[in-house]
């Protein structure tokens, strides 16, 4: 029995890490999305790679690319320690300083509020059949990946509806973390960058076993 | 009565505090108006007779002893929230301070935010008018729908007032039928109208409130500040915004999304970001070069095949070795001349030096002995240029001499084209070609076979040309760049001599220089840039612009790897720059070894030291 449950433990551990990855890579790809759809630098900088069944475009201009590789090497230690709830892009205009859009991905953490309940579980599947542990089927890496495809279509999508950039744009990210994380040098306490009087429009969601992703953008209204 | 009108939210609200559980404060996002107006009706039913009693309760909860405090703190509660429900934190900071000096001082208070206490006396008075009649009572009513919005996120003291108005209104909507409910919502619409009537229903609402704050918020300030910060942003405390620091890189140009939305596939010739390269803009290495003498026409600088940099300084030539960082004087001129050009041979041992009088001298660098001394000028040897054992002289007098260092009888061709000074020559890297530039605007090109005339004589440029470079990867390629008039690089097919390309620099070119490595030449530019600029070919864009002096640019010349380039400027510094550095995976097709008027010798790998 002990050896069934630490087996259970590490199937656990690494499903949390693939997933914990899975979001995080879904993070960099949005970065490279908003930055590309919204202009943030020029369409020719950016290449097509296949991802998720679409054509991403991710950034191929080098200090971008370090750029956002420090984010995302960060991010994914974040990650892989559940530490991360919110993880938003915002944009701003470098005229004004204003911020005039921001792109806002609400991660929930399945493992963090049902450990009790997991260890009930177990305690519970002692009674149960073998094999009925699992109560909810798993989905599987295809539906994953069709879910994060309609997010990204979405994203896409909304370029129609969101006010015209002036293209003088810049961006930054933040990450809403757990108070007790470690924060690297690099990282400093920020404020919400909320968009004043701005509008909110609720994307598609997608989950994996160990996390859920919500998406939202919020936009300056137009006078 | 009121009931009626309230709206669904607003119910919801009544049912929760009906109950009296407290403890769980009712998020406020329903419409605040409705409640208002809700509640405005009820204080019109129900007016003063439970303010007096209330204010003890909440006193205890506010820590603020006076009626008339917590009457301050909630006009101001209310006012901010008037002028900007949305942005509570702001509003919530200042209100535990309103609501602190209110209980010290009434006056000041009053004073203090001017909104509050208009807010006040019109409460009090709208109170007091209200609990004798219901007429004034009615017109409050949205001002308390404003407050209440507030409430939701308001700090403690905010909280504290605005959930007891809340409640209070919600418990006299729901439970319209106990009088003392009625009461107490009507107090508290009139608190929240009128100070006087807020107070009582403060009282009341102060308690329900507390108790329900208290259990979800922390009574102390810094935690309730922290907590309303943390709800308007919609966080818990225990979590922080990081935000990444460093600034995110420029974008490379301006961008207009609407040229985005509708572009095609592929760029048709636009480089793309991945084969874009970089080059640093900052010099590898600066040294001094004092003395060096600031004449366009001159030509005082040359690497050679073995990594030696010769330059002239005065009187002086310097060899300075790159392998090990260290200089030698070559020679010294003598008194009543100076050096007017040196120059490398193709195998990098010796160094032709010209000197002002029209002397050419050849010396071993090795031995650091003079071979042998080359005379025909009768005016300075601007400029040289080696092709194997045929050293050509260009001098003032626009003359051009070939001679053959082996034999004694040196002069082997007169070139005569050139009608004054000749201030650039260049051998095609086969040997097949010279061209030559003069400070009378032409370039002629010739024929190794035939020295008697050039083969083209150019007259494009408008001012002297002492630039020339030839295409390492197109051998009939010439570039040729011209003086301050003049600013062009012209682009020369030297087999059918048509012109076939043209930039203007926007300054006086004095230097031109094919990448061996890059589709791309690098020139260098006098006033008003002083720059080196690295242009792509044949699209002629112009990749970067580097400021690389203080004072123009008068020489370059390119390592024997073909990244590093060496310029002399009037300022008298030698500066290296690599300018044409080749990163690990470059491909065969960009990158091209072999010398360029380098004897055609292989270039090597070189450290600079």
């Amino acid at each position: 029995m002990a050896v069934g449950a630490k087996e259970k433990a590490d199937t656990h551990k690494i499903a949390l890490k693939g997933s914990a990855k899975t979001v995080a890579e879904f993070f960099e790809y949005s970065i490279n999305t908003i930055l590309f759809q919204r202009g943030v630098y020029p369409a020719e900088d950016f290449t097509p790679v296949k991802k998720y069944g679409l054509n991403m475009l991710v950034s191929s201009d080098d200090q971008v690319k370090s750029y956002i590789k420090k984010i995302m090497s960060q991010l994914n230690k974040w990650m892989m320690k559940s530490k991360i709830s919110k993880f938003v892009v915002v944009i701003t205009s470098k005229e004004t300083g204003e911020h005039v859009e921001r792109w806002q991905f609400d991660v929930q953490v399945f493992g963090k509020g049902s450990k009790q309940k997991s260890s009930k579980q177990e305690v519970e599947s002692e009674n149960a059949t073998p094999g009925t542990a699992e109560l909810e089927p798993e989905k599987t890496e295809v539906q994953i990946q069709e879910e994060i495809q309609a997010i990204f279509r979405q994203i896409t999508a909304s370029v129609t509806f969101l006010p015209m950039l002036d293209g003088n744009c810049t961006f930054n990210v933040l990450v809403y973390a757990d108070a007790d994380s470690e924060v690297p040098l690099e990282w400093g306490d920020s404020d919400a960058k909320e968009i004043k009087n701005g509008e909110k429009v609720q994307l598609r969601s997608f989950s994996t076993t160990n996390h859920k992703v919500d998406t939202m953008v919020s936009y300056r209204l137009l006078d | 009565m009121a009931t009626a009108s309230v709206s669904t939210p607003l119910k919801s609200h009544h049912g929760i505090f009906s109950t009296k559980t407290a403890g769980g404060r009712m998020p406020l996002t329903p419409s605040p108006r409705a409640r208002t107006t809700s509640i405005a009706t009820n204080v019109s039913t129900t007016p003063s007779p439970f303010t007096p009693p209330r204010p003890d309760r909440s006193i205890h909860k506010r820590e603020t002893s006076t009626i008339f405090s917590r009457s301050v703190s909630r006009s101001v509660s209310k006012f901010a929230y008037a002028q900007s429900p949305k942005s509570n934190i702001a509003k919530c900071k200042k209100s535990p301070k309103h609501l602190d000096l209110g209980v010290s001082d009434f006056t000041l208070v009053g004073t203090g935010p001017s909104t509050t206490t208009p807010s006040r006396e019109r409460l009090r008075k709208d109170t007091t008018v209200r609990a004798r009649g219901g007429k004034t009572t009615i017109r409050v009513p949205h001002q308390t729908a404003d407050r209440f919005i507030p409430n939701r996120s308001a700090s403690e003291g905010i909280v504290t007032a605005g959930s007891a108005k809340s409640d209070e209104n919600s418990r006299p909507k729901t439970s319209s039928s106990d009088t003392s409910s009625v009461l107490n919502g009507a107090f508290g619409i009139s608190a929240r109208n009128a100070d006087a009537d807020i107070t009582a229903a403060l009282d009341n609402l102060g308690l329900e409130d507390d108790n329900t704050t208290a259990s979800s918020r922390s009574h102390s300030s810094a935690s309730a500040y922290e907590s309303t910060l943390a709800s308007a942003c919609g966080i818990s405390t225990n979590q922080r915004i990081l935000a990444f620091k460093p600034a995110p890189p420029e974008s490379s140009k301006p961008i207009d999304l609407r040229t985005q939305y509708n572009r095609p596939l592929k760029q048709a010739s636009a480089q793309s970001a991945q084969f874009r390269r970089r080059i640093q803009s900052a010099p590898e290495r600066v040294l001094d070069a004092p003395g060096l003498v600031d004449d366009y026409y001159l030509n005082l600088l040359d690497w050679s095949s073995q990594n030696q940099v010769a330059i002239g300084l005065e009187r002086n030539v310097y060899v300075w070795t790159a392998e090990s960082g260290t200089v030698s004087q070559l020679l010294e001129a003598p008194a009543d001349t100076y050096v007017s050009s040196v120059k490398w041979s193709g195998d990098g041992a010796y160094v032709g030096v010209g000197l002002g009088s029209g002397e050419v001298q050849i010396w071993d660098v090795e031995e650091g002995t003079k071979l042998r001394s080359m005379f025909g000028h009768d005016t300075r040897v601007g400029v040289m240029g080696w092709n194997k054992h045929t050293l050509s002289t260009g001098a003032r007098s626009g003359l051009v001499f070939n001679h053959d260092v082996r034999i004694a009888a040196h002069k082997v061709a007169e070139l005569v084209s050139h009608t004054s000074e000749v201030c650039g020559l260049e051998w095609r890297s086969d040997g097949a070609q010279l061209a030559t530039g003069g400070n009378d605007n032409l370039v002629s090109i010739w024929d190794a076979r035939s020295l008697n005339a050039p083969k083209f004589a150019k007259k494009n440029h408008r001012a002297a040309v002492k630039a020339l470079s030839w295409c390492p990867w197109q051998l009939n390629l010439l570039a040729t760049g011209g003086g301050s008039y003049d600013r062009h690089i012209h682009f020369w097919n030297t087999t059918t001599g048509a012109r076939v390309n043209s930039i203007d620099t926007g300054s006086q070119v004095t230097s031109l220089k094919f990448s061996n490595h890059y589709r791309e030449l690098v020139s260098s530019s006098g006033f008003p840039d002083n720059s080196l600029s690295i242009w792509s070919y044949p699209t002629l864009v112009r990749n970067v612009e580097i400021p690389a002096h203080e004072t123009r640019v008068l020489h370059s010349c390119l390592s024997p790897d073909g990244q590093m380039l060496a310029t002399a400027a009037a300022d008298e510094s030698l500066k290296f720059w690599k300018v044409f550095e080749r990163k690990a995976g470059v491909s065969a097709s960009a990158s091209r070894e072999g010398g360029i008027g380098k004897g055609g010798q292989l270039a090597k790998q070189m450290t600079i030291r």
